[in-house]
Parts: structure tokens; C-alpha cells; sequence
């Protein structure tokens, strides 16, 4: 059956006019429905150096690599990502208005989060000619539009379209260096996985809690997450030099970049914590601990989150950002420095913590356990 | 291409946007085998090309390449890194308040 139009999907004032939903609007929802925001999705896009990702050779974990690869084939989420009985109502109108921005910023970001992956892992498949990495891109661009297409109809419920009419717009590359897409990608996967993963066996214990449907549906799609970490993982253990020597000190300032930007991010998000019943500080620690045990598979540090200077460095750089956005709002460039430089106080003081060495195991695989 | 001069080319491709539950995304895909390097800047010709909830569309269009000075590149090349964080995801957007 072919959906009815909407004004949210119109190109042009006319269309939206003559949307079917358009018509004899006479109550709040139909109002709500007409006022649909348009939101534009601004993924980013990438270049890197497909030719030393081309010359990777997975023999080294050749026997991990195809049962990973044969699990993702197999494709055990196919059908998880429906909405079923379980999609209950959600009252957008009587939602709480601060909750409700937070909330929408948490789809918005994380659509355009899964896009993004998207895009960049669909251009190594298309750039890459080893069919090893290809496959796995395929797989993960397949994960990642899945997801987003997923969130998309949880906005539209809400009242929210996105745009992709971006590619028209003009957009520029960047360029990371292979190495520096394993290290960041690897650490969101995983700590994706940790972050849905908490939140899930939070609400499973306290279902009174759960404001929306959509993390019912969590555990599934962070196994997704899980896999890609696992997948980037083996991909970093092809190449001993990835994870040893001076590329040790690259993987401290990825966790601590990594696990501070997330404290800082949560902490501007307080009536979407307070909702759930969740503390951030205690989120934070948790997801932490989550992160740093299963990132033990292939990085030989992990970061003392236990350490005295640890949990007062994240909040001094958490109120140097918040006193940073004031100055300049305000436009005082002198608030503005000495909030800028206490934030880059605040991280070299995360930064200096000496990490935990411990010993990389030879063989990589893990599965979700938490 | 020059050491700071911009040089443009254009390069038919086909565009795919998909706005399905199953599959939210948007792919460009040249056909003539022209290849992006850092600091290029893509912009696919025409009115935006709009999927309709529910719907795949594909359609071939002419997309304009603005390839970088060798400089740009460069510059590109060695700061690029630097965005890393744009990877990571988060969540939430870096917004302090909302």
C-alpha cells in the first residue's frame, strides 16, 4: 500500500498544499502534523587512503574474520526493526517541552550519526577493491541505514521530517588517515554499545521509567554497534604497529577525547537523564567500566577512571564548556578565553593521568555480555 | 592542478536517495570513474532530488567537482585528523543548551 503524502515530504509550498494530510485540519494533531519541522540532514564526507586500507590482509585472524563476517551475513537483526505490539503510544503533545527538545535532539543526532556511518562505509566499499573490506562495509553501510531509517520514523512520529536533499548542496571532503578511522570508529561502536546497553537493563529494571518506545529496542540494535567494534577490532589486530608503540599514545588521547566529549554531551542533556531516572555521573562511570573492559581486546591501555583526578577533571571541563557557550553567547572575548584555556587545562590534566598497561589477549573475539 | 588554483569538472553520476523504514540513506555514485580527493567539493546539479516517504529514488544527474588547489590538499591531508571527532557519536549534539 502506498503511503499517503504529506506536507513534510513536499518539495514545494504547492505540494505541501495538496498533501493529504492537508486536508480539513481541524484538530491539534492535524496542527502538529502541518507544522512538521524540517530538518535537514548534514552528514559529513570523507576521504582516506583506500589504498592502504586495500592492502590490509585479514589472514592473521582469517578463522574470526569469516565467522564474524558469516554472523553479520546471516543478518539476525533483519527482522528486529519493525514496529510491532510493543510500539506503544507516544503522547508528544503532553511531553514535558524541555524533555521533549532533549529527546528530539537524541534522534536527531543519533539519525545523523547513523547516516554519516552510513555514507562513509558505503564510500570504502565503493573506493576499496579488497573483498574482504569490502564485504564488511557493505554490511555495516547496510546496519547503519537500517538504523537511521528506524530513528526517521520515530521523528516522523513526532513530527519531525528529515531532509536529505543535502547532496545538492555544495559539500566538502575531509580526509583521516585509516588508522585514525579505526581508533575513533572502533571506540563509537563500542561505547555505543555500552551506552544503549545501560540505559536498556536500566529500564528493563524499572519500566515505569521508559518514555518512549524506541529503547525497547535497544539491546538489538547496540548487538549491531557491538559487531562493528568487533569487526574494527580484528581489522586493527592485522597490523601489530596499530596498537603498539608511539600509536599507544594516539589511543590514550582518542579514549580520553572520546570519554570526556561524552561526559560533557550528557551533562547538557538534564531533563533527558532526570526522565529516565538516570544520574550522569553514575551513567558515565558505568559506561566508562563497560568500555574499558571490552576495549582490553585489542588496545594495551585503558584510562583510570578510578584515578583522584579523574572524575574532578571531567567536571572542570564540563564547566569550562558550559561558561565557554556563555561567553559566547554574550560575546566577551575575554570570558571567552580563560573559558577556553580552563577547558584545555582540564583535558591535559585528564590526558596526564597515567593509564592501566595490561596484556591484549592473541585472540579478539567477544560477544555482547552485559 | 595548480599550487593554488581551483580547477572545476563536471562528472555524470547517479544519485540515490532511499527514504524507506528499512533504509534511510543517500549515495552519489559517479560514472565516469572520477575519483574525491581531500579538499574537493562535490555539489550535485539541479533541484534537490526528493524521496517521498516510503519511497527509493534514483536518478541520474550531472554533479560539479570543485577540485582543491595542491595547497588545500595538502592542508586537508595533514589537518584533516583533527575532525576525528566528527566520527564519534555521541547522541546529542554538541549544543550546551537547547
Amino acid at each position: 500500500m502506498k503511503d499517503m503524502t504529506h506536507s513534510a515530504d513536499a518539495a514545494t509550498v504547492e505540494e505541501a498544499l495538496a498533501a493529504d494530510n492537508h486536508q480539513g485540519i481541524v484538530d491539534s494533531e492535524g496542527a502538529t502534523a502541518l507544522a512538521m519541522q524540517n530538518t535537514l540532514l548534514t552528514p559529513r564526507f570523507y576521504t582516506t587512503d583506500f589504498d592502504e586500507m586495500d592492502a590490509i590482509d585479514v589472514s592473521p585472524v582469517r578463522k574470526d574474520w569469516d565467522t564474524l563476517i558469516d554472523q553479520m551475513k546471516s543478518d539476525p537483526n533483519k527482522g528486529h526493526f519493525k514496529k510491532n505490539e510493543d510500539w506503544d503510544h507516544v503522547d508528544w503533545d503532553g511531553m514535558e517541552p524541555k524533555l521533549k527538545r532533549e529527546f528530539i535532539d537524541f534522534l536527531v543526532s543519533s539519525c545523523t550519526a547513523e547516516f554519516s556511518g552510513c555514507v562513509l562505509y558505503k564510500e570504502m566499499k565503493r573506493r576499496g577493491n579488497n573483498e574482504d573490506i569490502v564485504t564488511l562495509f557493505q554490511l555495516m553501510a547496510r546496519d547503519e541505514a537500517r538504523h537511521a531509517g528506524f530513528i526517521n520514523d520515530a521523528l516522523r512520529e513526532a513530527g519531525i521530517a528529515v531532509n536529505l536533499g543535502f547532496l545538492t548542496q555544495k559539500k566538502k571532503y575531509t580526509y583521516f588517515r585509516p588508522k585514525f578511522i579505526y581508533y575513533a570508529t572502533y571506540l563509537s561502536e563500542k561505547i555505543g554499545y555500552a551506552r544503549y546497553i545501560t540505559i536498556y537493563r536500566h529500564l528493563e529494571a524499572n519500566p515505569e521509567l521508559r518514555f518512549h518506545p524506541i529503547f525497547k529496542w535497544f539491546r538489538e540494535w547496540c548487538n549491531d554497534e557491538f559487531s562493528h567494534g568487533e569487526a574494527f577490532a580484528l581489522l586493527m589486530k592485522t597490523d601489530p604497529k596499530l596498537t603498539s608503540g608511539v600509536n599507544v599514545l594516539w589511543i590514550k588521547f582518542f579514549l580520553t577525547a572520546v570519554y570526556s566529549t561524552m561526559y560533557v554531551r550528557d551533562h547538557q542533556r538534564p531533563a533527558f537523564h532526570a526522565a529516565l531516572g538516570v544520574d550522569p555521573d553514575w551513567y558515565a562511570h558505568e559506561v566508562f567500566t563497560k568500555t574499558s573492559t571490552i576495549s582490553k581486546q585489542v588496545f594495551p591501555i585503558t584510562l583510570d577512571i578510578d584515578h583522584p583526578r579523574w572524575q574532578p577533571g571531567l567536571v572542570a571541563l564540563q564547566r569550562a564548556n558550559a561558561d565557554l557557550d556563555r561567553a559566547k553567547k554574550a560575546g566577551n572575548p575575554i570570558k571567552r578565553l580563560t573559558a577556553s584555556m580552563r577547558a584545555a587545562a582540564a583535558f591535559v590534566g585528564l590526558l596526564t593521568i597515567p593509564a592501566i598497561k595490561h596484556q591484549v589477549p592473541a585472540s579478539t573475539r567477544l560477544e555482547p555480555a552485559y | 592542478m595548480g599550487w593554488l588554483t581551483k580547477d572545476f569538472e563536471t562528472a555524470p553520476c547517479e544519485v540515490e536517495v532511499s527514504h524507506r523504514f528499512d533504509s534511510l540513506h543517500a549515495h552519489v555514485k559517479f560514472l565516469n570513474g572520477a575519483v574525491i580527493n581531500p579538499g574537493d567539493e562535490v555539489q550535485v546539479q539541479g533541484p534537490p532530488v526528493m524521496a517521498p516517504y516510503g519511497e527509493i529514488v534514483r536518478e541520474q544527474r550531472i554533479a560539479r567537482i570543485t577540485r582543491a588547489s595542491k595547497l588545500e590538499q595538502l592542508w586537508t591531508r595533514m589537518t584533516g585528523d583533527f575532525e576525528f571527532m566528527e566520527l564519534c557519536e555521541f547522541s546529542f549534539s554538541e549544543e550546551v543548551a537547547l
